[in-house]
């Protein structure tokens, strides 16, 4: 079993202009790229959608965890395609898997350019509470540490014989207990660790909390801000009146 | 035993070990380990010592180089097969607990070993025994103190009666009867004839329990020998981040003061005797034994 699909949301500090953006910026893009990716489906709108994003990722030198994290997809691709076609069309399947290539890459660019401090200070600018903003960031940047747990429970209970036995879905998901248990256990551990650690630093003792750190607009972020919004509007438009567009782009495969 | 040929269990021959995320733990390890050793291994945090047990029950394949258990290439061997000859003992007991009682903890290590029906309760019933865990038998595991639950740990590596056995760290975290009780059960496998391999940073432990050392720094081997000669030597004890042992510090101080100290002084035994000597010599006792 492996976890390196989990690599492809941990942030990694490099300097590029991504990182540099303001993480609300990002997270604009992200949610923009979203909605535009529900929003149509037809297979050469989706792909020029997705094209639209590569800059962003050659800009933030992102190229090899990307492919990491869509070749960890494969499985779910395969799975979209079989059923799709089988209960709909082989069309549908193609653009669902466009829908979420853009999707995932433009949330896995956000995860991998914001400081997990940063995404705690734009949920903060955006008025969440800051125990609720507090417990976002500290899940994300354990993610990566429970990955390393989890690899090593497996290769504990694989020293004592366990093996990852094929059979019937009942068989599989009890085969999940002796991995799993161990899991939530050191995970609850270490979340009474962590509370008794900020009790004892007085973790919410006053209401105004100084922040060392802060974040802010730059042109940079005014500029990509601007163009966004724009590229959304453009796809409302086109979205209601569809005339506008030239028909190959409505194309879909005859099956 | 000797240190024959056909005695040898371990061999690793330029063994190199790269992480998927391009680490690299293990840059050309070699390594003769004989059969009825006690072998520790010692190094900084990331010198490799991990990495390098886990490839002796296939938990990592090498990336170059090979290890042989008992003359089988790991690389040819089930899995199965290895976690059957090596056990590892890792170091948190929570990583591997998870069934409703300790009884059926035991019970999960032996199922796939092949054993009839009464034969798997005799071995579970001799292990609790063994373990003094009879009396937790039907006891969640999870309320167990932290030095019960490292002996069910244990135990559930033991009753499947591995000929190696790989303790990793056993002595973090153990109170005195702890750390003395992994001390007998480290003796009484020695003499069953079974190989141990040590993975720890305890230098007083290693001192009076492990004859051979191998020092690990930046993924390879950087010295490897007798426990007392490793661990007296400062050059090698700088590059491992390692200090020596309390008494041959003493010893060392004494030999540079001018006193002639046995070689084995590194041992309490020997130093005691020999100080106890010494002092009657020199000093006068009076009534009640106190100078």
């Amino acid at each position: 079993m492996s976890f390196e699909f989990m690599e492809a949301f941990k942030f990694i500090q490099k300097k590029t202009i991504i990182h540099s953006l303001d993480p609300r910026t990002k997270l604009l893009l992200a949610t923009i790229y979203s909605i535009l990716a529900i929003m149509f489906e037809e297979i050469f709108i989706l792909f020029f959608i997705f094209l639209s994003f590569f800059p962003f990722i050659i800009a933030g030198q992102l190229f090899k965890k990307w492919i990491k994290s869509i070749r960890g997809m494969t499985f779910l691709f395969l799975l979209l395609i079989i059923f799709n076609t089988l209960f709909s069309t082989f069309s549908k399947s193609i653009s669902m898997i466009l829908r979420i290539m853009i999707m995932v890459s433009s949330f896995s660019l956000f995860f991998l350019t914001v400081h997990p401090d940063d995404l705690m200070l734009s949920l903060l600018s955006l008025k969440v509470p800051y125990n609720i903003a507090f417990s976002f960031s500290l899940s994300f940047r354990f993610v990566p540490t429970i990955a390393i747990e989890a690899q090593n429970i497996i290769d504990a209970q694989k020293s004592r014989g366990y093996e990852m036995e094929q059979g019937g879905l009942i068989s599989q998901a009890k085969n999940l207990i002796p991995l799993l248990i161990p899991l939530i256990v050191c995970s609850m551990k270490r979340a009474f660790h962590i509370a008794e650690s900020l009790d004892s630093r007085a973790f919410g003792s006053t209401k105004n909390r100084t922040y060392y750190y802060s974040i802010s607009f730059t042109k940079k972020d005014w500029l990509l801000t601007v163009i966004l919004i724009a590229f959304f509007i453009f796809g409302i438009i086109v979205k209601l009146f569809p005339d506008l567009l030239p028909n190959w782009l409505f194309w879909r495969f005859p099956v | 035993m000797e240190k024959k040929l056909e005695n040898l269990q371990i061999l690793v021959n330029h063994l190199t070990y790269h992480y998927p995320d391009g680490t690299i733990a293990l840059k050309g390890i070699n390594l003769n380990i004989y059969s009825g050793e006690i072998v520790g291994i010692m190094g900084k945090n990331g010198a490799g010592k991990s990495t390098l047990i886990k490839t002796f029950n296939g938990l990592l394949k090498p990336t170059t180089g090979v290890v042989y258990i008992e003359n089988d290439d790991v690389n040819n061997v089930l899995m199965s097969k290895l976690t059957r000859i090596v056990g590892i003992v890792f170091q948190n007991p929570d990583l591997q607990l998870f069934a409703n009682t300790v009884e059926d903890e035991i019970r999960f290590s032996l199922k796939n070993l092949n054993f009839t029906k009464t034969e798997l309760e005799n071995q579970i019933n001799l292990t609790l025994e063994k373990f003094k865990l009879k009396k937790f038998q039907n006891r969640t595991p999870f309320t167990l103190s932290g030095g019960e639950k490292k002996r069910l740990a244990i135990a559930s590596i033991m009753c499947r009666n591995p000929k190696i056995i790989v303790f990793d760290e056993p002595t973090i975290g153990q109170d005195a009867e702890g750390v003395e009780f992994i001390r007998n059960l480290i003796k009484e496998k020695h003499s069953e004839g079974k190989t141990i391999i040590i993975v720890t940073h305890d230098i007083e432990f290693a001192i009076d329990n492990i004859p051979r050392t191998i020092l690990m720094a930046d993924g390879l081997i950087i010295a490897d020998g007798p426990t007392n000669k490793i661990l007296s030597q400062d050059q090698i004890l700088n590059i491992g981040s390692l200090i020596s042992p309390q008494l041959i510090q003493l010893s060392k101080f004494l030999i540079d003061s001018g006193f002639k100290v046995p070689d084995n002084a590194y041992l309490k035994e020997n130093m005691i005797q020999f100080l106890g000597s010494f002092l009657k010599e020199k000093m006068e006792i009076t009534e009640g034994g106190k100078p």
